[in-house]
């Protein structure tokens, strides 16, 4: 904590990271979804 | 593909610029940021905390305005378009309240103070979790649709007065608040032009990156619907 507080730039490099997250977890559920649709194409043939 | 190469250099460019340009007393030279008293370091978060919570604004309305156009022509499409928008919407309501916690810990010593602007990111959150609980409550596609597009309109209304209004008409530490010392909308407080082009960059390349998201989350939803109701046909 005492490291961050002396070096904030530490900080905004966690809240990019943060967003980054938040947009991964987007991705995942995209993927998720997308492959349930494959699924059901690949039933179906 | 070029917007999406323009895309991929902004933001490139705005992470580059916004971790590293130094902050100087007199900013002289065009890569230098000014030295904003109480901010310090922490002041370059601007770059990436205040896109999220732009884009929570541009998504939720993108939300109301489909659900709008839903209720006019009863298209399932556009209820796919709006619950796409609203799903982003509420992740980058979260990583605004995350990403603000983090800072707070620092520039406020607590990761949650009930700041006027904590609660009410706080009491937006709330709202559109109900949004999401009241969806999935219903098994009727139409009935749904209709439903959740008369909440998101309606909800919609306090976006404006949540995150623009009621921060910067109470007192409180967030920069931009009523007795905050530097003065102004968070936007011009002592920012120098270079600080400025820099965040406007970068709300355009984050407002890009969300309707790409947007358009690819949409698109996976119309497309599993009118699967789902080929699957139907055929019995």
């Amino acid at each position: 904590m005492e490291f961050l507080e002396k070096n904030a730039i530490y900080i905004v490099m966690i809240i990019v990271l943060i967003v980054w997250v938040g947009i991964f977890f987007y991705l995942l559920n995209l993927d998720k979804r997308i492959k349930n649709v494959e699924k059901e194409i690949g039933d179906k043939k | 593909m070029i917007w999406k190469i323009f895309l991929f250099l902004l933001l490139c460019f705005v992470s580059i610029a916004g971790i590293t340009f130094p902050i100087v007393e007199n900013p002289q030279r065009w890569y230098e940021f000014p030295f904003i008293k109480g901010l310090e370091e922490n002041a370059k978060i601007i770059f990436f905390h205040v896109p999220t919570a732009w884009l929570t604004v541009i998504a939720f309305f993108m939300t109301a305005l489909y659900s709008f156009k839903y209720l006019r022509k009863k298209n399932l499409d556009d209820d796919a378009k709006s619950y796409a928008a609203a799903q982003l919407g509420i992740i980058f309501c979260i990583l605004a309240t995350v990403t603000g916690a983090v800072w707070a810990k620092f520039a406020w010593g607590a990761f949650w103070s009930w700041d006027p602007r904590q609660t009410s990111i706080f009491a937006l959150l709330l709202i559109y979790g109900a949004w999401f609980a009241l969806r999935s409550s219903i098994e009727s596609e139409e009935k749904r649709a209709t439903l959740s597009s008369v909440y998101a309109i309606i909800a919609f209304v306090t976006v404006p007065f949540f995150i623009f209004v009621m921060p910067r008409i109470m007192t409180g530490l967030h920069p931009g608040s009523a007795d905050d010392t530097n003065a102004g909308p968070v936007i011009d407080f002592k920012m120098n032009a270079n600080m400025q082009l820099i965040f406007f960059l970068s709300l355009i390349g984050f407002t890009i990156l969300y309707f790409w998201m947007w358009r690819l989350g949409y698109k996976s939803l119309i497309y599993r619907d009118k699967l789902n109701k080929q699957l139907l046909i055929r019995g």
